[in-house]
């Protein structure tokens, strides 16, 4: 196939994998980051231990230990065990824009935020005769935002997925 | 021309062209050249497409997205509009997603009304499964292989890369300088937002015709399929569940036309992709 947008793709590819995969080969020392608007910093590797703080996006942390997927972190005196899956090799505030700049952690906050089609959007349905996957659009962005955040820590408990493993 | 923009223009040319412009109302034309602005800011607000030297954020992402998902749906006969089926690809695509790069964002996920079998990403956290596709896909472990790719794509930006920022949004910059003159700037306006759209519509375009005539290059399919593999392994899903599916339409009987046609041949893609379960171990017993 012809390689159309990244002619160096694979360099590139590469160090993505090896950024983002907190899980391959972190060792004692390695720096992570809180990914999630609020983590909960644990007492012991499992999502049923008492809690020992609590942390806010981009948090800075230290990794002491390793035990499966669950990592033991510290920053200063704060310290406690966090599922892999819920940190991140590179901080929040160096998540790239699609120009390359660092994407500000108050517009991932507004990006979070649940919402219909943008009114811009509508209008491009309109000049592009769309209406009817406009209206499949809206009803597929209602059912998602009817499935709640609840909902879904409680299929991850259930299914035994993610922390819950 | 959209609509608005045209009567706006209309009303102008009319004040110019009119016989009364003798008695030419300069109060008429300030109202006409405000709402023109009115409009040139209006589209700049929706959809950010004149931000200069700054970057594009999650804003314009939003409606590049929102338009892209549009176009996916209408070219693949629309949605299938089934509350049980969108709630499991929603459930299992935001539990991977959860544990993704981007965990706080407003992910989608939606099954097109297709028997073709392929899976789409559009920005800002849509995804896509063809019917044949969903239906190919048993369990759960193969459907998180699926969606786990499809979700590295967006958190990699890679739909995003098909075409460059300027190519979205450059060229309308200079078009107010060209003018002088309060009608002359109104006229401008209304033609600046003209041609925002214009560009916005063609770079949509692209994107879409990138996602679902031509793909991404191999490269960057290997990599989502690597991606895709680490997710769905870290979420708990097996890590063979996608390699499972590449392999079950490699077998006799299975579609064979238009099956992942935008992806590369599943025997690279399978090469790459290492030999593991294809259903995740039962839990421990407590």
């Amino acid at each position: 196939m012809k390689n159309r947008s990244m002619p160096s793709a694979w360099p590139l590819a590469l160090l993505l994998i090896a950024a983002v995969s907190v899980e391959a080969a972190l060792v004692t020392g390695s720096i992570v980051y809180t990914k999630r608007f609020k983590t909960t910093l644990l007492a012991e590797p499992s999502p049923l231990a008492a809690a020992a703080g609590e942390l806010a996006l981009g948090r800075k942390l230290t990794v002491t230990e390793s035990k499966g997927n669950w990592l033991h972190v510290s920053d200063g005196p704060l310290a406690g065990w966090i599922f892999s899956g819920n940190l991140s090799t590179l901080p929040p505030a160096e998540a790239k824009g699609l120009d390359g700049l660092p994407v500000a952690a108050s517009q991932t906050t507004a990006t979070a935020a649940a919402r219909g089609l943008t009114p811009a959007a509508a209008d491009y349905a309109g000049r592009r005769g769309l209406e009817n996957a406009r209206d499949d659009l809206n009803w597929l962005l209602e059912q998602s935002s009817n499935l709640t955040d609840e909902q879904v820590e409680e299929f991850l408990q259930e299914q035994k997925k993610g922390e819950y493993k | 021309m959209n609509p608005r923009l045209f009567f706006i223009g209309a009303v102008i040319l009319g004040l110019i062209a009119s016989p009364a412009r003798a008695q030419f109302d300069f109060n008429k034309l300030t109202k006409a050249i405000d709402k023109a602005k009115t409009i040139t800011d209006t589209a700049k607000d929706a959809s950010k497409v004149a931000k200069g030297a700054a970057g594009i954020g999650p804003e314009e992402e939003k409606v590049i997205g929102d338009s892209v998902a549009l176009e996916v749906i209408g070219k693949f006969g629309g949605l299938v509009r089934d509350e049980d089926i969108t709630r499991r690809v929603n459930l299992v695509g935001r539990a991977l997603a959860r544990y993704s790069t981007r965990p706080e964002h407003q992910w989608r996920f939606g099954v097109l009304a297709s028997e073709t079998v392929n899976a789409f990403s559009a920005p800002d956290g849509y995804v896509f499964i063809t019917r044949g596709l969903y239906d190919l896909a048993a369990t759960d472990d193969q459907l998180a292989g699926i969606l786990g790719h499809e979700i590295t794509h967006i958190t990699r930006h890679h739909a995003l890369n098909i075409v460059r920022r300027d190519e979205f949004f450059s060229g309308s910059k200079s078009l107010l300088e060209k003018y002088s003159g309060d009608y002359r700037e109104a006229n401008a306006a209304v033609g600046q937002v003209d041609a925002q759209l214009k560009q916005f519509d063609v770079g949509v375009g692209k994107i879409t015709t990138g996602l679902i005539e031509k793909g991404f290059d191999q490269p960057t399919e290997f990599a989502a399929d690597q991606g895709g593999h680490d997710l769905a392994a870290l979420t708990g899903y097996a890590p063979g569940g996608l390699r499972s599916v590449l392999v079950q339409l490699q077998q006799p009987g299975s579609p064979t036309k238009k099956t992942f046609s935008t992806h590369p041949p599943l025997k690279e893609r399978l090469k790459r992709l290492p030999d593991e379960p294809a259903a995740a171990p039962p839990p421990p017993a407590p």
